[in-house]
């Protein structure tokens, strides 16, 4: 089942926004052109994950050093702050172990949810 | 009872005068430390402030014809080699092992370049079997380095060796690493022996100091906890790949709480070290061992072998005896406590592994009767 959660218009750069979908309650995130949906329901202690602060993935090639890849948004669960790649939900240590992530597309500039399936 | 090859990975050698070490150190140092009248020689060891109730050592180490436990060649092979099938010897030597707890650094240095040399000439030169650690004074970290790799080409120096702190910071942070990179350089893991602390440095106990050698005994592994943390927070294993380290006498049965606790809090505090590519439990399972002594003893004593079993440390475990010190394990004791298909992996093959020995190599030796002259 798809769900129109607005115009695309109405979500901020850089912000989760909870929506409606179904029975779930959704966090969608616009990162620059980019749309991304997630469960907000942490796997971990069921937490408000998607109130949680989102940022480019942080990594250091070596120890000490300190990058941000903006291309990689990562969503820290405001409960114990487990981090996790938007793209695939998976946690940044273990490929394994996910947010439940809704598929979600764009037609005539609105924001569509598929909340019959999910990515996991 | 176990009865198969045997590793013994600490072993306490000593001197029994100041005039043994003298002996190797340069000409001007040499005038520093005897040149004082009748003050007597600088001292060329720091002294634990902890006076053990019974003596630090076993009271039947003492050489028969005088000298501390430890400094006769013959008594150790009588009382430790020919008491087992013992292959290999590590040795860490005894209060001299405390040098990087020195105040003057230069000092430090020359008298770790004079143990390294009195044990190769001393010790290494008597016994197939016995092999050495390599001491150095980590207050300059640059000639520690240096001194590492002095000993490259002698197979019988076989570990890099920590026990004082001179910086009060983890030894992963930066300021030790030339000396990592010399020991990974070289193929020399990096010993870290409990014990550190508590009187010239950092105390080892991090709620703050301790009255007595109970307690700080007792705390010893809290130290060896730090260095361990530390080691992975900074990274160390990713930027030493190939670096081996071995937790010396600090204890085991904590390993586990520790990971268990070390791999939850890196899930929430990932974003502080993010050169960390893999959980701390990953890090410590492929690159750190751990000796046995002092074994902690369970009033039930599969409790204990059921949380080494949890982070599979019968692989990582490698026997020690701390031979001569007052609280050293004996093999025949530790078999009772250990599952039989652990024996021969801890008691030889781990580390077998952790030196970089074929097991082929190590032969039993020639004559090795209880006793022998």
């Amino acid at each position: 089942m798809r769900v129109d959660v607005g115009p695309v218009s109405d979500f901020e750069d850089h912000r989760v926004r909870i929506v409606h979908a179904g029975n779930l309650e959704v966090g969608v995130l616009r990162w620059r052109d980019r749309f991304f949906a997630i469960h907000n329901r942490c796997p971990h202690q069921k937490g408000p994950v998607c109130l949680g602060i989102v940022s480019g993935r942080l990594g250091g090639a070596a120890p000490g050093s300190m990058e941000v890849d903006d291309e990689i948004p990562v969503l820290a669960c405001p409960w114990h702050g487990w981090e996790f790649e938007l793209e695939r939900g998976h946690a940044l240590w273990d490929e394994n172990y996910a947010l439940k992530v809704l598929p979600v597309s764009i037609e005539s500039g609105r924001v569509l949810l598929d909340v019959g399936r999910s990515r996991d | 009872m176990y009865s198969g090859p045997v590793i013994d990975c600490d072993v306490h050698h000593a001197r029994n005068t100041d005039a043994e070490l003298i002996e190797y150190l340069s000409r001007g140092w040499r005038e520093y430390v005897t040149d004082r009248g009748p003050a007597g020689n600088v001292p060329l060891a720091v002294q634990d402030g902890f006076p053990n109730p019974h003596g630090f050592m076993r009271a039947d180490t003492y050489p028969k014809g005088g000298g501390e436990p430890g400094s006769d060649y013959a008594t150790m092979r009588d009382q430790l080699l020919a008491a087992s099938d013992v292959r290999r010897v590590i040795l860490t030597f005894g209060d001299d092992s405390h040098v990087a707890g020195h105040h003057n650094p230069y000092f430090a240095a020359e008298l770790a370049r004079a143990m390294n040399d009195w044990s190769i000439e001393r010790w290494l030169s008597k016994d197939g079997r016995l092999s050495s650690s390599i001491m150095v004074g980590s207050q300059l970290p640059d000639v520690a380095a240096a001194e590492v790799r002095r000993h490259a080409d002698r197979p019988g120096m076989v570990q890099v060796m920590l026990v004082d702190n001179p910086f009060n910071r983890g030894f992963g942070h930066p300021v030790f690493h030339p000396i990592y990179a010399a020991a990974e350089e070289t193929g020399r893991p990096v010993a870290i022996h409990g014990g550190a602390g508590g009187w010239a440095n950092p105390p080892s106990t991090g709620g703050g100091s301790v009255s007595t050698y109970f307690e700080t005994h007792v705390l010893w592994p809290q130290a060896i906890q730090t260095h361990l943390v530390s080691f992975i927070a900074h990274g160390v294993f990713e930027k030493f790949p190939r670096l081996r380290v071995v937790l010396v006498e600090g204890g085991s049965a904590w390993i586990p709480s520790l990971l268990w606790r070390f791999d939850m809090e890196y899930k929430g505090l990932r974003r502080e070290v993010p050169w960390l590519k893999r959980l701390p439990s990953e890090y410590f399972a492929s690159h750190v061992w751990v000796t046995t002594q002092p074994l902690e003893v369970s009033p039930q004593k599969e409790n204990v072998v059921e949380l080494l079993r949890s982070m599979s440390l019968e692989n990582r475990l490698v026997y020690s005896s701390d031979y001569p010190h007052w609280d050293a394990d004996e093999i025949d004791y530790l078999s009772t406590r250990l599952p039989a298909d652990w024996h021969r992996r801890i008691f030889f093959e781990n580390a077998c592994r952790l030196y970089g020995w074929k097991e082929e190599d190590l032969a039993p030796p020639r004559t090795a009767a209880r006793g022998s002259a």
